[in-house]
C-alpha cells in the first residue's frame, strides 16, 4: 500500500540536502568497500600470489638436459623433455609445498646451509675500508700481543719409570748429571722453542718459573703437582718486542681480517634489529 | 745403540740363534700364541665395519658409498683394501639399492625409472614409491608411500644380493654387517657373515643385463636382526603377513630365535608370536642382548663379531631406558661369547661432528637428569673408556680378556656441505680419516681372493691396530721372549745385539705390511708365554708417510701453532709413541664387587683444562691402576735408516718378568703439553675445547653453553685459496685448501679450531695388546689361533 502524502511525480529540482544524499547510497557504499578490500587484499597477498606462480624457463630445461644427457648419454625426445619438465615442476611444487608446511623448521642441516649463504651473502656486501700505514701501525700497537716473541725455552724430561718421589728424581737427575742416557728409565721427552705462556698453561707458573731459572744444559728435579720430573734445560731464548716494518704484511691481513669481521658482525646486528628478542629463564 | 739397517740379515741370523737357543730351554715355548709355527702369511689390510646409507639415515646409496669408500682415484685417495656395509638395525622406508647416476650404474643394476620412464629414481625414493613397488614383508610398519621396511628383508632380500654382485664385479672383499640398534643399550656394530660371498662369486659369469641372482646369502644375518635388534620389534617370524591386523600368512622364514641351553619359551619375556624375547630395555634388554650374542657363538661361532660402537655416547647404562654400556655389560658379552664379542669401538666415527664422535656434556636424558656421555667427550677423538691410560679398556686386558680396540666412520652424510665435498662438519668417508688396519691371512685353499671369514678371523685375532688421519700407515709391534738362562748370563752388549736384532725383525715385517712369525715371539693379540725371570724384548717399526695425509688443508695445524711449530695439516708428523703396560690379575667373577661399576658423571674438569682427572673416583670394576706409560719413544729415542727415513724403529727390554702382563701402544703428532690437546705427560686432553656444539643444562632442556663458548684454540691462517662455503670444494684438479676454512666458528672476531679442522689437527694410532703370561702367574685368554687348535688337537 503506497503513501498517500507521497508526490507521485517529481516537479522541482531536490534541495541541496537531497542532492547529497546519494552519499548514503549503500550500493556505493558496497563498490567504495568492495575497492578499498580489493587494493588491502592486493597489497597484503600480492605476493603470495607470485609465490604461487611457477615459472619453467630456458634454465629449468638446460638443468634437466644436462642430467638427462649424463644419466642416459643421449638428448631426451620430446616426450622425455616433457616429462622432465614435470618432474621439476612437481619437486618445486613438494618444495614450495614443504616451505609452506614450514618443513624446513628444525632441520639443522637446512639451517646450516641457510645460515651459510646468508653468511655468503653478507660477505660479498661488505668491503675492506681505506687504510693507511698511520692506521695499521696503531692497530699493530693495540695488538703488540700478538706478534711480540714470548720468551722461549728448549728442554728435555727425562721421563721416571713410575716413582716419581723427590729421592728417585734426585737421584735419576745425579746419574744423568754422572753421564746416563737421558732415556735410561721411561724414555726422553724433547720440547723446542715452547713460548713461555704455554709452558705456563701446561705446567702452571711455578714450575714454568723453575725451570726458567735452571742452569742450562744440568739435569734437576722439579716439582709439578703431587710428583716429581727430571728435566734439563737446554736453551732460552728471551722475548722480544717486535716491529712494524717487517710484518707489515701480516698486519695488513690481520687488520683486514679483524675489520671485515667487525663489519660482518655489524651487518648481523643490524638485521637483528628487525627481531623481538625475548629471553626467557629455564625451567628448573 | 746404532743399528745399521744394511746388516739386519745379521740381525736376523742372530734372532734365529738366539731363538735356537731359547728352543732348547723354554719349556713352553710351544704355547707362544701361533708364532714360528705355521701361520698363513698374511697382510694388514685397511677397512671399515660401521657406515651407513639411505636404507638407514645415510645420505647416499650402497653403490655411492662403496664407491668413495673403495675407489682410489684423484677424489677418494684413501680407497680401503675391505669394506662392510653396514646401517642401523629395525627399520627403513628408502632403498639404498638405486643409485644417484650413471657413474654407479652396472650392467645388473641399471639405473631406474618412474613409471613415466624419465623420472630417475634415486636412493632416496622409497620401497613403495620404488617402479615396480615394493610391498615390504612382517608387520605393517609405517603406511602409504614412506611404508617402512624391516632390516631383516632389506638384508635379505635387497642389499645382500646387491653387495654380493658388486664384490663380484669390483672383484673386491665387500659384505654385510649392520650396526644395531640394541636391546638395553645404544648401538653395536655387529656381523654373521655365514652364507655370504662363496668363492664361486669370483668366478662366475657376470649378467650383462637387469638382474642378478645371487649365489650367497645373508640369510644367517637377517635372521639375527629379527630375533635380536631394538628396533625390530616386528613378530612376523619373517613372515608375510595379510592386513590389516597384521595375519601372518606362515610363509617365509618361519624364524625361531630360542638359544640352546636358554629357557626361552619358558623366559616370562618371551613373545610367543614372535618366537622371541621382547627384551623392551634396561635389564631385560640387556639379557636378551646377551642371548643374542650366545646365539652368535652357538650357531656362527667362527662367523660372527659383536662391536659395541661409540660405546660412551649414550651415557651409562640406564636400568629404566636403552642408553650406554658399562663395564659389567662388557664383561657378560665377552663372558657370553668370548670369540663373538672381542673388542669395542671406543674411537668413534664422526669425527668432524661440531661435537666429536657425537659426544658431549650433558647429552642424555634419563628421565629429568642429563648425563654426559661417558667421559663427556672424546679425547684426541677417542673415548674415555679406551683414551684414558688405566680405564675400563686396561681393566679388561687387566683380568687377561681378549678384548680388542676398532675403530669405525660411522658414515652419515657431510653435514652441511654436499657428499663430494672435501669439508665436513659431520662425517668422514670410510677410510678417510679412520682406518683398521687388520691383519688378514690366507686362507688354505683360495689364496687370491679375500673371504670375510678371513677379515671376521683377522678381527677377532687381534692383530689390528688403527690408526686416524695417515699419521703412520704401517706398524709392526712385536715382542720377543729371552729365557731366564739367557737373560741372567748376558751382558749389555749381548743385550743390544739381542734388542737390535727383534728391531730388525719388526722393520722387515712393517716393510712388507705383515706380522712375525718365529718361535718366541708375539705380535698384536696374541701371547707369550715365559718362565719367570725371562727377558721381553719389545720392539716397535711403523712408517710414518711423508706428505700423503688426505686432509684437504694445506695450511699450518693451528694446535702445534700454539706452541710454535709450523706443520702443515696435510703432513702430519709423528711426535711420539707411548708404551702403555699393565698387570693381568684374571678374570672378576660375575657378582663379585669388582664386576660392575659405571664410570662417574661430570668426568671433564672445566676448571682445569689442561689436566686429566685421576682415577680416584672410578670403581674398583672400571680401571686398572697398574696400568701406565712404561716407555715413550720420540725422535731421540728412535732410529731411521739412511735409505728409507719414512721407517722409524725402537725397542727396549722388560726384565725378569715375574707375573702375568701386557704391552700396548699409542702414537700421535701432538708432543706433550700442548694447550688443550695434550697433557704434560702426552695424554689426550678433552676435546671439549675443540667442540663448537651446545650443551645443555643438568637438569632441564635450556641451553648452558652456547654453541661455540668452549673453543679456545684459535686459526689464524689466512689463505689464497679458500672457498665460500656454498662453492663445492671437491679437491680434484685444484690446490689444497690454504688457509682456515669459512666453515670454522668466528668468537670474538677470530677462526677458532673446530669441525673437521679439529679432527686433521689431532692424530693418534693404537695398537692391540700383546699378552705375555708368566707360568705359574695368572693365566691369560690368548687368542685361540691355528697353531693353539693344532696344538689343542694334539693334546
Amino acid at each position: 500500500m503506497s503513501d498517500p502524502q507521497s508526490p507521485t511525480t517529481p516537479l522541482e529540482p531536490p534541495p541541496r540536502q537531497a542532492r547529497m544524499a546519494w552519499w548514503r547510497e549503500p550500493l556505493l557504499h558496497f563498490v567504495l568497500l568492495g575497492a578499498v578490500l580489493f587494493a588491502v587484499d592486493h597489497a597484503v597477498n600480492g605476493s603470495a600470489d607470485d609465490a604461487r606462480v611457477i615459472v619453467v624457463d630456458a634454465a629449468v630445461d638446460q638443468e634437466a638436459l644436462k642430467v638427462f644427457r649424463e644419466a642416459r648419454g643421449r638428448e631426451p625426445t620430446a616426450d622425455e623433455l616433457y616429462g622432465l619438465r614435470r618432474v621439476w615442476l612437481d619437486n618445486e611444487v613438494l618444495y614450495r609445498e614443504g616451505l609452506a608446511l614450514q618443513m624446513d623448521k628444525g632441520d639443522k642441516a637446512i639451517k646450516d646451509r641457510v645460515i651459510f649463504k646468508a653468511l655468503s651473502m653478507i660477505n660479498a656486501g661488505i668491503r675492506r675500508p681505506p687504510f693507511d700505514d698511520a692506521l695499521l701501525r696503531a692497530w699493530f700497537e693495540q695488538n703488540r700481543i700478538r706478534y711480540d716473541e714470548p720468551a722461549r725455552y728448549d728442554f728435555e724430561e727425562a721421563v721416571l719409570d713410575g716413582d716419581a718421589s723427590e729421592t728417585a728424581a734426585n737421584a735419576f737427575a745425579a746419574a744423568l748429571n754422572a753421564g746416563a742416557p737421558g732415556d735410561a728409565k721411561a724414555g726422553l721427552r724433547v720440547f723446542k722453542a715452547r713460548p713461555h705462556p704455554t709452558i705456563v698453561q701446561s705446567y702452571g707458573p711455578e714450575f714454568a718459573d723453575a725451570l726458567a731459572s735452571l742452569p742450562a744444559g744440568q739435569w734437576r728435579a722439579l716439582r709439578h703437582g703431587d710428583g716429581w720430573r727430571v728435566l734439563r734445560l737446554e736453551a732460552a731464548t728471551p722475548a722480544r718486542a717486535a716491529s712494524f716494518e717487517p710484518l707489515r704484511g701480516v698486519v695488513l691481513q690481520d687488520w683486514t681480517d679483524a675489520v671485515m669481521a667487525e663489519q660482518r658482525t655489524a651487518a648481523v646486528r643490524t638485521l637483528a634489529k628487525k627481531y623481538v628478542v625475548r629471553v626467557e629463564g629455564s625451567a628448573p | 745403540m746404532k743399528l745399521d739397517f744394511t746388516k739386519s740379515p745379521i740381525a736376523l741370523a742372530v734372532v734365529a740363534a738366539l731363538g735356537a737357543v731359547a728352543a732348547a730351554s723354554a719349556p713352553q715355548s710351544a704355547q707362544a700364541n701361533g708364532n714360528g709355527q705355521g701361520k698363513h702369511s698374511g697382510t694388514y689390510l685397511a677397512g671399515d665395519f660401521h657406515n651407513h646409507s639411505t636404507c638407514s639415515d645415510g645420505a647416499v646409496s650402497l653403490q655411492k658409498k662403496v664407491k668413495k669408500s673403495m675407489d682410489r682415484t684423484e677424489a677418494t685417495p684413501w680407497g680401503l683394501d675391505w669394506f662392510v656395509q653396514a646401517g642401523h638395525g629395525g627399520t627403513g622406508n628408502r632403498n639404498c639399492t638405486l643409485a644417484e647416476d650413471a657413474s654407479l650404474a652396472t650392467p645388473a643394476y641399471p639405473l631406474v625409472y618412474a613409471a613415466d620412464g624419465t623420472t630417475l629414481q634415486g636412493p632416496q625414493t622409497t620401497w613403495v614409491n620404488t617402479n615396480p613397488s615394493v610391498q615390504p614383508k612382517g608387520n605393517l610398519s609405517g603406511s602409504g608411500a614412506t611404508q617402512n621396511m624391516w632390516r631383516w628383508e632389506a638384508i635379505q632380500t635387497y642389499q645382500y644380493p646387491l653387495m654380493e654382485y658388486l664384490a663380484a664385479y669390483r672383484n673386491e672383499p665387500l659384505f654385510l654387517g649392520v650396526e644395531s640398534v640394541v636391546a638395553g643399550h645404544e648401538h653395536t656394530s655387529m656381523g654373521v657373515i655365514t652364507g655370504q660371498n662363496p668363492a664361486a662369486i669370483y668366478k662366475q659369469k657376470l649378467p650383462t643385463t637387469k638382474g642378478y641372482t645371487p649365489l650367497g646369502n645373508a640369510n644367517a644375518l637377517a635372521q639375527w636382526q629379527y630375533c635380536f635388534d631394538r628396533g625390530n620389534s616386528d613378530t612376523s617370524r619373517g613372515n608375510t603377513t595379510t592386513q590389516p591386523g597384521n595375519v601372518n600368512t606362515g610363509v617365509g622364514n618361519n624364524w625361531d630365535c630360542a638359544v640352546p641351553g636358554s629357557p626361552n619359551a619358558a623366559s616370562a619375556d618371551w613373545n610367543i608370536a614372535g618366537a622371541k624375547l621382547n627384551g623392551a630395555n634396561g635389564e631385560n634388554g640387556h639379557l636378551k642382548t646377551v642371548e643374542a650374542v650366545k646365539w652368535m657363538a652357538a650357531f656362527h661361532g667362527d662367523g660372527s663379531y659383536y662391536v659395541p660402537a661409540h660405546l660412551e655416547r649414550a651415557g651409562p647404562f640406564n636400568a629404566a631406558g636403552n642408553n650406554g654400556f658399562n663395564i659389567e655389560h662388557l664383561r657378560n658379552f665377552n663372558n657370553a661369547g668370548p670369540r663373538v664379542a672381542f673388542g669395542f669401538e671406543s674411537q668413534p666415527g664422526h669425527g668432524a661432528s661440531d661435537r666429536r664422535g657425537e659426544y658431549n656434556l650433558r647429552r642424555n636424558a634419563f628421565g629429568s637428569v642429563r648425563y654426559d656421555s661417558v667421559g663427556g667427550t672424546t679425547y684426541g677423538g677417542t673415548g674415555v673408556y679406551a683414551g684414558q691410560v688405566g680405564g675400563v679398556w686396561d681393566a679388561l686386558l687387566g683380568e687377561g680378556r681378549n678384548w680388542w680396540f676398532f675403530a669405525s666412520s660411522d658414515w652419515h652424510s657431510r653435514g652441511a656441505f654436499s657428499v663430494d665435498d672435501r669439508r665436513s662438519d659431520n662425517d668422514f668417508w670410510p677410510g678417510e680419516y679412520q682406518r683398521n688396519y687388520t691383519m688378514v691371512r690366507h686362507g688354505r685353499t683360495d689364496k687370491k681372493q679375500v673371504s670375510p671369514q678371513m677379515i671376521v678371523d683377522g678381527l677377532r685375532s687381534g692383530n689390528n691396530w688403527v690408526d686416524s688421519g695417515q699419521l703412520i700407515d704401517r706398524l709392526a709391534f712385536v715382542a720377543c721372549a729371552v729365557p731366564p738362562r739367557l737373560a741372567d748370563r748376558s751382558g749389555r752388549f749381548v743385550e743390544s745385539i739381542g734388542e737390535a736384532a727383534v728391531e730388525a725383525l719388526a722393520l722387515a715385517s712393517a716393510k712388507q705390511n705383515t706380522d712375525i712369525d718365529l718361535r718366541h715371539c708375539a705380535t698384536m693379540g696374541e701371547k707369550l708365554e715365559v718362565k719367570p725371570g725371562s727377558d721381553i724384548i719389545v720392539a716397535i717399526a711403523v712408517r710414518d708417510p711423508k706428505g700423503k695425509s688426505y686432509s684437504p688443508y694445506s695450511f699450518p695445524n693451528p694446535s702445534l701453532l700454539q706452541v710454535g711449530i709450523t706443520q702443515p695439516l696435510d703432513e702430519p708428523v709423528l711426535d711420539h709413541i707411548d708404551v702403555i703396560g699393565g698387570r693381568v690379575s684374571g678374570y672378576k667373577a660375575p657378582g663379585s664387587a669388582d664386576y660392575a661399576g659405571a664410570w662417574p658423571d661430570d668426568w671433564v674438569d672445566m676448571a682445569n683444562p689442561q689436566q686429566l682427572r685421576t682415577l680416584a673416583s672410578v670403581p674398583a670394576a672400571a680401571k686398572n691402576e697398574t696400568a701406565k706409560v712404561i716407555k715413550t719413544f720420540g725422535s731421540k729415542g728412535w732410529r731411521s735408516s739412511h735409505h728409507d727415513r719414512e721407517f722409524k724403529t725402537m725397542s727396549f727390554r722388560l726384565r725378569g718378568v715375574q707375573a702375568s702382563q701386557y704391552v700396548r701402544l699409542r702414537g700421535t703428532n701432538m708432543p706433550p703439553a700442548v694447550p688443550y690437546e695434550t697433557d704434560v705427560a702426552g695424554n689426550p686432553l678433552s676435546d671439549l675445547w675443540t667442540n663448537a656444539g651446545e650443551i645443555q643444562a643438568k637438569t632441564s632442556s635450556a641451553i648452558e653453553f652456547p654453541a661455540n663458548s668452549m673453543l679456545r684454540i684459535p686459526c689464524t691462517t689466512s689463505g689464497s685459496n679458500v672457498p665460500d662455503n656454498g662453492t663445492p670444494y671437491t679437491g680434484v684438479g685444484v690446490p689444497k685448501i690454504d688457509g682456515c676454512p669459512n666453515h670454522l666458528p668466528v668468537v670474538n672476531g677470530q677462526r677458532m679450531v673446530a669441525f673437521d679442522v679439529a679432527a686433521w689437527a689431532d692424530l693418534w694410532f693404537y695398537s692391540n695388546p700383546i699378552f705375555v703370561e708368566v707360568e705359574g702367574s695368572t693365566g691369560v685368554a690368548g687368542v685361540k689361533s691355528e697353531r693353539s687348535s693344532v696344538l689343542a688337537t694334539a693334546k
